[in-house]
């Protein structure tokens, strides 16, 4: 059976999974009494399970010639022919939305970047639920597509093997008996989704203990694990947990840092090793750290002409908003701490928004749920300056570090540079869209940073902007959503699935 | 005593000469004829070519009835194979293997060298010992040669002596009148280039080269009375990341004080290890002889150089150019012994031979009695050695002064108990003490018959 299920096309089970999603808001509103909506998903949902059902008897006989470039392919797919399917019952249960919101919404949510052009307030429950869902389960499907650029050398594993980018990593390089990859891949799956649901489950409970509702945790919990930042509410601050369960919800961002906070994290020997000794966590907490000191401090940079001694509380609430805010950011969240105006009024810093940009660029760790550069290009970026220091004052000097560091810093820096033009190209490209379509250059930046590094929030709670998601065009929106794509998959992704080599079998 | 020495490369051919200048019975055993040839020609041994580890090769070189083996060649594998082929064969009572490989070295303290497991009786590493003996030579960086005795409780020095030391033109005996505490003792001297045992009427002059064997807690006076200042020894450059450079810098970096540590190898991959291998220490790559890279090495503000690559012309190089560029000490290796002469003309401060070290780990064990360790001065010229005194030997139970040491033989210091003494000609040498001698080579002989152990002993 699961053998079987291993052999049908990926795109054809995430239909069916999707299909089967629907189910779960059609509960809910049923139990809410809220029939129409409950109709609407059901409808959808047994549409969409149909219709996987016959494309999986139709393909099932078909096995891929080559599996790792097909689950990639279907991964892209994914991201294309999924959305239209999870906007369907939007259309039912909210009559006043058009097809193209719809789909943009649900782009947005399997992106993880939690745009919305619907107000929160006049939506059902159970429509909030499905936001939340799509956005949870594109968070496994980031982590579980990792599996499979990791098997490719891409998606931050090409900084391991910088030469084999693009091409499929010998699965058994011992030379030891082979499982079938999609079983291998189903176990991992496994193992991934009881450890992620399990989380998610964990985070859910603690947070109602800590005073939510029901959804609103639930919600919050698949946000911030899935890094989407959709919430039900107007903002992050009007929960009713509070500061309790900002600091619950602390926690569940660190995991975002790095893969290995998730079993089964791709990318062999350089995921083992002691957990501190990570390069990731050490490069997140090093930022987290050194932005928040430098926001503190500036306080009494601003306030060097005010007099009297200052307020330690202020200080405390200044510290905490700015650490949950910026880590929030850096894992391309984008939940505001309710302290955050706090530490914009502590550190009395000019334009503090900007900061959060530069984190959401630089994003979490590899094959985590986070977007961005990715820690680990940071941190090969990192290496190769630090090494370049030195061979200022010693030109001829040798690095240490033995071959893997070596390689780090040479082929791996190169190609994180690389990735980092073809981000900033990325940028650049949508930024210059958008501005054709008319935004002006700040908004349009703005925006662009917030679709390519898949941080929805960060156009209103930044506040560089006057205008919102939902202020914006259709043209600007399609733009954007497919910025969201890219961003999602990295454009590097998109190149190797493009390049000529994988036209050659 | 019949030894086969197997291995005619750097340590094997030295061995071969040394064992065979002292009347042994040598046999060399290599791979390669031609060297083989070479060896029989220009040393006194014979030669078998073949691979040492095969017993009809070792049959062939005597192996039934030998007393010793050396096994020498590259390959600690075949080292090792050839002790176990020795044992398990030949029988051969006493086997040294050459090892090389950290790891196999490491393993010297988990009990592997032994009879019933891999019958090896002595380790010797040329490479560890060389990187012993350039630490040394940064510890006492007035001397041009040094070695530890007595377990480390005394110190051996070589001190070039100049116009400002102070005790010049004062008769020996006279200075231990003068510094009746200080625990050291003038074993030898070099004058115009001869070596010899000096009487305790002979005075120092100007230009001499002494050997001091001191107190290891007196050297720091002892160097002040022979008018050599210590500095500390902060930034120090090694040329060459092979085994021996690899093996220095990673000692130094051990030291508790914080040393700032430069290495230069000219070979890309090796550098790379090198850099991997080290934490603190600045690897560059590039040739040392190369004027830009020596700078770059901040030559000029440098405490110590040494130059332990494989090549000794460019070591010897490498020393004077930096010398040259302001550094204030270099140390060369220096494998050739007849290139050793050329240290002194060069103003080189210290050279370090690792054939003296390795083969003073070998003579050990040819020496009779209790010869604790001995180490070979000059080109052969002499020797330090230490030994137990047992109750057997002639001289124990007698006063120094009653004692006939040839012309050539000098005592340095004694062990009575824990305490290290200087001698005196009305100290009793007792059973179980741990005396000290100078001797030039040519009463190393007589020395053993004192030392001799009766055949009762057994």
């Amino acid at each position: 059976m699961l053998t079987r299920l291993a052999r049908i096309p990926m795109l054809v089970i995430l239909t069916g999974v999707s299909g089967l999603a629907m189910l779960v808001p059609a509960a809910h509103a049923m139990a809410l009494d809220d029939h129409a909506v409950g109709r609407a998903f059901l409808q959808s949902g047994g549409m969409v399970l149909a219709g996987a059902l016959l494309l999986a008897l139709a393909t099932a006989g078909r096995p891929a010639r080559n599996p790792a470039r097909s689950h990639l392919r279907g991964l892209v797919l994914a991201y294309a022919l999924l959305p239209p399917l999870l906007g369907l019952p939007l259309l039912g249960a909210l009559p006043a939305i058009t097809p193209f919101d719809a789909w943009f919404e649900m782009v947005s949510s399997l992106t993880t970047t939690g745009a919305t052009v619907l107000a929160p307030a006049d939506l059902p429950p159970s429509v909030h639920l499905w936001r939340g869902l799509v956005g949870w389960a594109g968070g496994l499907l980031v982590l579980a597509g990792a599996g499979i650029l990791a098997d490719l050398n891409l998606g931050g594993f090409e900084l391991y093997a910088p030469r084999a980018l693009g091409q499929q990593r010998a699965l058994s390089p011992q030379g030891g008996p082979l499982r079938d990859p999609g079983l291998r891949r189903l176990d991992r799956m496994h193992a991934l989704l009881a450890a992620y649901a399990g989380l998610t489950g964990l985070l859910w409970i603690v947070l109602l203990i800590a005073g939510d509702p029901g959804l609103v945790a639930l919600m919050h919990a698949m946000a911030v694990l899935s890094t989407s930042g959709i919430t039900p509410l107007s903002g992050l601050g009007a929960a009713p947990s509070g500061l309790t369960g900002e600091m619950i919800l602390f926690l569940a961002l660190g995991l975002a840092l790095s893969r290995r906070f998730l079993p089964a994290p791709p990318g062999g020997i350089a995921a083992t090793g002691p957990i501190w000794r990570d390069p990731e966590i050490r490069v997140g907490l090093t930022i987290l750290m050194l932005v928040s000191a430098a926001m503190l401090l500036h306080h009494w940079v601003a306030r060097l002409e005010a007099t009297g001694p200052a307020d330690p509380v202020a200080g405390l609430r200044a510290l905490w908003g700015a650490l949950f805010t910026l880590l929030s950011f850096l894992t391309t969240t984008g939940f505001e701490s309710s302290a955050w105006t706090s530490t914009l009024t502590w550190s009395g810093l000019g334009a503090a928004e900007l900061i959060l940009l530069g984190l959401a660029i630089i994003g979490g760790g590899v094959a985590t749920t986070a977007g961005g550069v990715t820690l680990l290009r940071v941190y090969a970026l990192f290496l190769l300056a630090r090494r370049e220091m030195e061979r200022l004052s010693e030109p001829s000097s040798v690095g240490g570090g033995g071959p893997a560091a070596r390689q780090m810093r040479g082929e791996g820096a190169f190609v994180a540079f690389v990735f980092f033009m073809l981000f900033a190209l990325t940028l650049g490209v949508v930024n210059l869209a958008l501005a054709a379509l008319g935004l002006e250059f700040e908004t349009a930046l703005v925006f662009s940073v917030s679709a390519v590094s898949t941080t929805g929030p960060l156009a209103e709670v930044s506040r560089l902007v006057p205008l919102g998601w939902s202020d914006l065009g259709t043209a600007p929106r399609a733009v954007l959503a497919l910025a969201m794509v890219l961003g999602r998959l990295e454009t590097l992704v998109l190149v190797a699935l493009l390049l000529p080599m994988g036209w050659r079998r | 005593m019949k030894v086969i020495v197997c291995g005619a490369g750097q340590v094997g051919w030295q061995i071969a000469r040394h064992l065979a200048g002292e009347g042994n019975t040598v046999t060399i055993v290599d791979s390669n004829a031609e060297l083989v040839r070479r060896a029989s020609e220009v040393l006194d041994v014979q030669g078998v070519a073949g691979f040492a580890s095969w017993p009809s090769v070792l049959t062939q070189a005597g192996a039934r009835d030998t007393d010793m083996i050396v096994a020498a060649t590259h390959s600690d594998e075949v080292n090792m194979v050839t002790c176990q082929v020795a044992h398990s064969v030949f029988g051969i009572p006493r086997k040294i293997a050459r090892l090389r490989a950290a790891a196999y070295l490491e393993a010297i303290h988990s009990g592997l060298y032994r009879q019933d497991h891999l019958p090896i009786d002595v380790v010797i590493s040329p490479e560890r010992e060389v990187a012993e003996a350039a630490l040394q030579r940064i510890a006492a960086p007035a001397a041009f040669d040094t070695e530890a005795f007595l377990g480390g409780r005394a110190q051996l020095l070589g001190l070039a002596l100049e116009e400002d030391c102070p005790v010049l033109n004062t008769p020996l005996r006279q200075l231990s009148e003068l510094f009746p505490t200080l625990r050291a003792v003038v074993v030898g001297l070099r004058r115009g280039g001869r070596l010899i045992a000096p009487d305790p009427d002979d005075q120092l002059l100007a230009g001499d080269r002494i050997y001091v064997l001191c107190h290891a807690g007196d050297v720091g006076r002892t160097l002040d009375l022979f008018g050599k200042a210590t500095r500390r020894q902060e930034r120090i450059v090694v040329v060459g990341g092979g085994s021996v450079g690899l093996a220095v810098a990673q000692a130094l970096e051990a030291r508790p004080e914080r040393l700032r540590i430069r290495l230069i190898e000219r070979n890309c991959a090796r550098a790379e290890v090198a850099a991997d291998a080290l934490h603190r220490t600045i690897v560059l790559n590039g040739d040392g002889l190369d004027i830009d890279v020596l700078q770059e090495a901040d030559i000029d503000r440098t405490d110590a150089l040494l130059a332990v690559t494989e090549d000794d012309r460019t070591n010897l190089l490498v020393s004077v150019r930096a010398k040259q560029l302001g550094c204030r000490m270099a140390i060369a290796l220096v494998n050739d012994p007849t290139l050793v002469p050329l240290t002194e003309a060069l103003d080189l401060d210290a050279y370090i031979n690792p054939r003296a070290t390795t083969v003073s780990s070998i003579l050990k064990h040819i020496r009779h009695g209790l010869v604790r360790a001995t180490y070979s001065l000059g080109d052969a010229e002499a020797e330090l050695i230490e030994a137990q005194v047992l109750s057997t030997s002639p001289i124990a139970g007698h006063l120094l002064r009653e004692i006939a040491f040839p012309e050539g033989v000098l005592v340095g210091l004694l062990l009575k108990g824990k305490e290290v003494v200087r001698p005196h000609p009305d100290h009793r040498i007792d059973e179980g003490d741990i005396i000290t001698l100078f001797a030039l080579a040519g009463d190393i002989p007589e020395v053993e018959r004192l030392l001799q152990v009766s055949v009762d002993y057994f």
